[in-house]
């Protein structure tokens, strides 16, 4: 697995790692010579070699090989470890890579391919889904840094902010046409939210090429916990439009 | 005329699996959590400046859940009335209201003996949602603080003016 993983790793960090993907080869490659198998593949014994089709598929056979569950969206979807990323180029990445490994196309071969590109396309499909949306994207970003949002209560939440989150909730629950669902949405998306938004993309666009800067994550981190509550008030604007349609 | 928010309005999601749920086994909302959704006991507010109230208003971010329990408190200590607004999955509001339940009628030294691991316990909650039992806990606590606090002599209120 290891000349696999070196090849992905590769592609991901190798434009910021001059000079380390020699050395970090060697070592796996060391590695695995020590007793872990070369990386071979699963159906004709050949080893993987150079990668062919993004590592998905056998030099030799042409089998699809198992994914990877360690590698990250950006590496896998082919796009820029940062928060500021090309969506069109996301999309057409995540098409490309669905027209290689969708299970559509694989309803002639083995069970095993069958069952590694069941595995692949979820996969491509998580990676597109978590880059695609701005949240997720910072929250996942977060998270390869180390630096989980934890489940539970948060002691030191500001009381002003659950004052005004409780009231923007109430006012959806209790909205009882468009136009008063529409005055909650200018206030949540305007002011507040607007204002954080614009702090948070712009701020992490900034640092997201720095990210060893732990104060600087420690804000994130607080900002992207006032979004994700921002954004439970959007779908509770849609839940009051649904309940108009009743 | 004022329409107190049904639990329909308060649930942000239809009892379906949040999408980082489906990687376990599928897995439907117990009916103890399902029956406090479909009926509310407790929903409401009291008089947060009156001086027998407790308000606790807690926030899980990771999740974006709200909960406000308040508390009504007679002159012998004990919860007389108990109200709750939550905004966020069935089980953060069963839990809520379940605790709504459970502080009428004890005293407020009893209260502070709830235990999350009791309200998870009695609505079957799945380990996912343990989180959503302690904020109710977290809520009560917070109530019950803020009361005390009320009740404490006026100086502090002098110094500030």
């Amino acid at each position: 697995m290891w000349g696999w993983r070196a090849g992905a790793l590769l592609r991901g960090w190798g434009r910021r790692l001059v000079g380390a993907p020699g050395r970090r080869l060697l070592s796996c490659h060391a590695a695995s010579q020590a007793g872990n198998s070369a990386p071979r593949c699963w159906k004709c014994g050949s080893p993987r070699g150079p990668a062919r089709g993004d590592g998905l598929f056998c030099p030799q056979c042409s089998a699809l090989q198992p994914p990877d569950p360690t590698r990250d969206y950006f590496s896998l979807l082919d796009c820029h470890h940062s928060f500021r990323i090309d969506t069109t180029k996301l999309q057409r990445k995540y098409q490309q890579l669905q027209r290689l490994v969708h299970p559509d196309f694989f309803s002639q071969r083995s069970q095993t391919e069958k069952e590694f590109s069941e595995k692949h396309s979820t996969m491509v499909n998580e990676a597109y889904k978590t880059l695609l949306a701005p949240l997720s994207r910072g929250l996942y970003l977060l998270k390869l840094h180390g630096i989980d949002i934890p489940e539970g209560t948060d002691y030191e939440m500001d009381n002003q902010f659950l004052v005004e989150i409780m009231e923007i909730n109430e006012k959806l629950a209790e909205a009882q046409n468009e136009a008063a669902i529409k005055e909650v949405e200018s206030t949540v998306r305007g002011t507040r939210f607007g204002v954080i938004s614009q702090d948070l993309h712009g701020d992490f666009s900034l640092r997201g090429e720095n990210l060893n800067d732990v104060g600087g994550m420690e804000k994130q981190k607080q900002g992207w916990r006032t979004k994700q509550v921002y954004e439970n008030c959007e779908s509770g604007e849609e839940d009051g439009r649904e309940r108009m349609k009743e | 005329m004022y329409r107190s928010p049904s639990s329909a309005s308060l649930m942000r999601q239809s009892p379906r699996l949040p999408a980082r749920e489906l990687s376990a086994p599928a897995r439907l909302y117990h009916k103890k959590v399902v029956d406090h959704y479909e009926n509310p006991r407790n929903v409401g507010s009291l008089d947060k400046t009156a001086k027998n109230v407790g308000t606790g208003l807690v926030g899980a971010p990771a999740c974006g859940d709200v909960m406000k329990l308040q508390i009504q408190v007679d002159e012998k200590g004990k919860i007389v009335d108990a109200r709750f607004k939550t905004f966020g999955c069935g089980s953060a509001i069963a839990s809520s209201s379940l605790a709504t339940e459970w502080v009428k009628g004890k005293t407020v030294e009893e209260a502070l003996t709830i235990k999350n691991t009791d309200i998870a316990k009695e609505l079957c909650l799945p380990p996912v949602k343990l989180h959503c039992s302690m904020l109710a806990e977290d809520a009560i606590k917070a109530a019950l603080a803020d009361f005390k606090l009320k009740q404490e002599p006026k100086k502090g209120d002098a110094e500030k003016k």
